[in-house]
């Protein structure tokens, strides 16, 4: 059996909204948060879950920590039912919600960190190597002294990833880690990720919105739609499928260069600059590019490849999200 | 067991890192004591009764000291139902009531002492009629002192049963509103419990509130006979075995139908 084992899980919730008319009626409704999902996850590996906004990714997550109680269906994760097993499961997980603090805002980090290691029952020599470990990867030395808030947010970020795997997690849930972080943070962030996959040889679970840290850092990925599984495989699998065109910038050294393309090629024109979208599979590279150059002395040319952003959207918009 | 005890230091540790918060409630809580001490006086220059000026003036000075026990208090944990930050502590391998519990008692003890021991010092060098009298006898002090325990397990009980309906209603304005106006009430706060009509005061010390701060004071200011003690010690014991079970069920009730909303 897989570490991870979902089997047709479903959740339901009753949302009350303000009727159109009327300020005193509400109307209720049910949202089906999740539709018969079924997956599973090896021990080691580096799922990314990805949907739009209100797909049912939280949900998932909440209900494998143990939060939620779902509608329907079946859930093991290292052979316990999260919810039935709350205290059991939560032991061996490790969660960081990327838009909550499970630091406390008013006291130094380190203290947070000290009451970590006596609700999971640290060993005191574990809980030495494994801080100094945790913080030199995370760069977190010179914060330990400095109260959460009065930290950025990817240094808060960094600390709350800390205080996520101190008891050595065998399951991680990251929910958007990168949400608001600058570039260098977001880098060192992925890096010590895949650190801590490799080493600690820890599952783990990410939501994101941001497409980068599924490039860099999933095999795997997941897409979730109202609720429905919609894809489960290699992220080159599912981007191929809608990477299918390529953007050529040109630019000349003279303005009045036009090259002979057919009429179904948009061209977007920037004095010397031209910008052509154009599709390898029906319209040859090599062919473009000799009408490129026949058209006047090219002083620059780049060939791109879709912004995986726009691929994600088009699918989004393909599987009608 | 190392767990809470760990939590319940760092409440404590988070309560003094607000020094400036405790000057300005000594402050507070001495002007609303000379008010209501000059109160007392007026009323008793006019018509004296039973309870002797002193043992009121002392009941207004340790209900003052104290204040801070009494009212629902600590913003940190309902912002944490409010924005769904309690997803974490659901994440710990650790029983959610009594992580709060401790949580709650450890605010409550660290703020009231931080506050009560000036207030205390400044009550006692008040002149004569206007301040804290010296406790009636050891024995009595001892007791005051069990019954001021005793009395913080209720009210910290207390709490975490208006924390129960917080994650009910999602808002804690309306149920802590409510509580806290019978609390500050039937507490003895407004008016001490001891000028109660009699046929009433049989009724409101049984009452959980009175356990919280009425009960101890008359222990201290000996209106108590020391041969009650037992039984106020009795009904404390009580009203804490009653209030933190149905708190334990209560949570336990809101835990499997709680949701964290959004993402």
């Amino acid at each position: 059996m897989s570490y991870i084992c979902v089997r047709e899980l479903e959740k339901r919730f009753v949302i009350r909204e303000k009727r159109k008319k009327g300020a005193l009626l509400r109307e209720k409704k049910t949202v089906r948060a999740l539709q018969k999902v079924s997956f599973d996850v090896e021990q080691g590996e580096l799922l990314g879950y990805i949907g739009p906004n209100g797909a049912g990714k939280s949900t998932t997550v909440k209900i494998l920590s143990g939060i939620l109680t779902p509608d329907g269906g079946e859930v093991t994760v290292g052979g316990r039912v999260p919810w039935q097993e709350r205290r059991e499961h939560v032991r061996q997980i490790g969660v960081v919600f990327g838009q909550r603090t499970q630091l406390w805002w008013d006291v130094p980090i380190r203290d947070s960190y000290d009451l970590l290691r006596d609700i999971y029952r640290i060993s005191p020599e574990d809980y030495r190597t494994r801080l100094s470990e945790l913080t030199e990867a995370l760069q977190l030395g010179d914060l330990m002294r400095t109260p959460l808030r009065q930290l950025s947010l990817g240094q808060r970020m960094r600390a709350e990833l800390c205080g996520s795997l101190l008891h050595r997690p065998e399951l991680l849930f990251l929910d958007e880690p990168t949400i608001g972080l600058d570039a260098v943070s977001k880098l060192a962030l992925r890096e010590f990720l895949q650190w801590e996959n490799k080493r600690q040889g820890t599952t783990i679970l990410l939501t994101t919105h941001d497409m980068e840290d599924i490039v860099a850092l999933c095999p795997r990925v997941m897409v979730l739609g109202h609720g429905r599984k919609l894809f489960d495989g290699s992220l080159a699998a599912l981007l191929g499928r809608y990477d299918t065109v390529r953007t050529v910038t040109v630019s000349y050294e003279e303005a009045e260069a036009v090259p002979e393309l057919p009429s179904a090629i948009p061209v977007i024109r920037e004095g010397k600059n031209l910008m052509i979208t154009y599709c390898p599979d029906e319209y040859a590279t090599a062919e473009l590019i000799a009408r490129l150059q026949a058209a006047g002395t090219v002083r620059e040319l780049t060939v791109q490849p879709q912004n995986v952003d726009r691929l994600v959207a088009a699918m989004y918009r393909e599987m009608d999200l | 067991m190392k767990a809470y005890l760990s939590a319940f230091r760092m409440r404590r540790k988070m309560e003094l890192q607000y020094r400036g918060a405790v000057l300005g409630g000594v402050i507070c809580q001495v002007f609303f004591g000379l008010i209501l001490v000059a109160i007392y006086r007026a009323m008793y220059a006019g018509k004296p009764q039973e309870i002797p000026l002193s043992h009121i003036t002392s009941y207004v000075w340790l209900q003052q000291a104290f204040f801070r026990m009494l009212l629902a208090s600590d913003p940190e944990l309902m912002d944490k139902i409010r924005t769904g930050s309690i997803a974490y502590d659901l994440c710990r391998p650790l029983d959610l009531y009594g992580f709060y519990y401790v949580r709650i008692m450890a605010q409550k003890m660290t703020g009231s002492l931080l506050r009560a021991v000036p207030m205390l010092v400044i009550a006692f060098l008040l002149p004569e009629g206007w301040g804290l009298m010296l406790p009636a006898s050891p024995t009595g002090f001892v007791w005051s002192l069990a019954g001021l325990f005793l009395g913080l397990l209720c009210v910290s009980a207390l709490e975490n049963i208006t924390m129960g309906f917080t994650m009910r209603t999602l808002d804690f304005r309306g149920m802590q509103a409510l509580l806290n106006l019978l609390m500050m009430i039937l507490s003895g706060n407004i008016l001490p419990l001891t000028l109660f009509p009699d046929s009433w005061q049989r009724v409101i010390t049984l009452l959980p509130y009175a356990q919280l701060l009425d009960a101890p004071i008359r222990l201290y200011t000996g209106d108590t006979p020391s041969s009650a003690v037992p039984g106020i010690l009795l009904i404390q014991f009580f009203w804490i075995l009653l209030l933190t079970g149905a708190g334990i069920l209560f949570w336990r009730a809101n835990q499997k139908r709680l949701e964290i909303q959004g993402g």
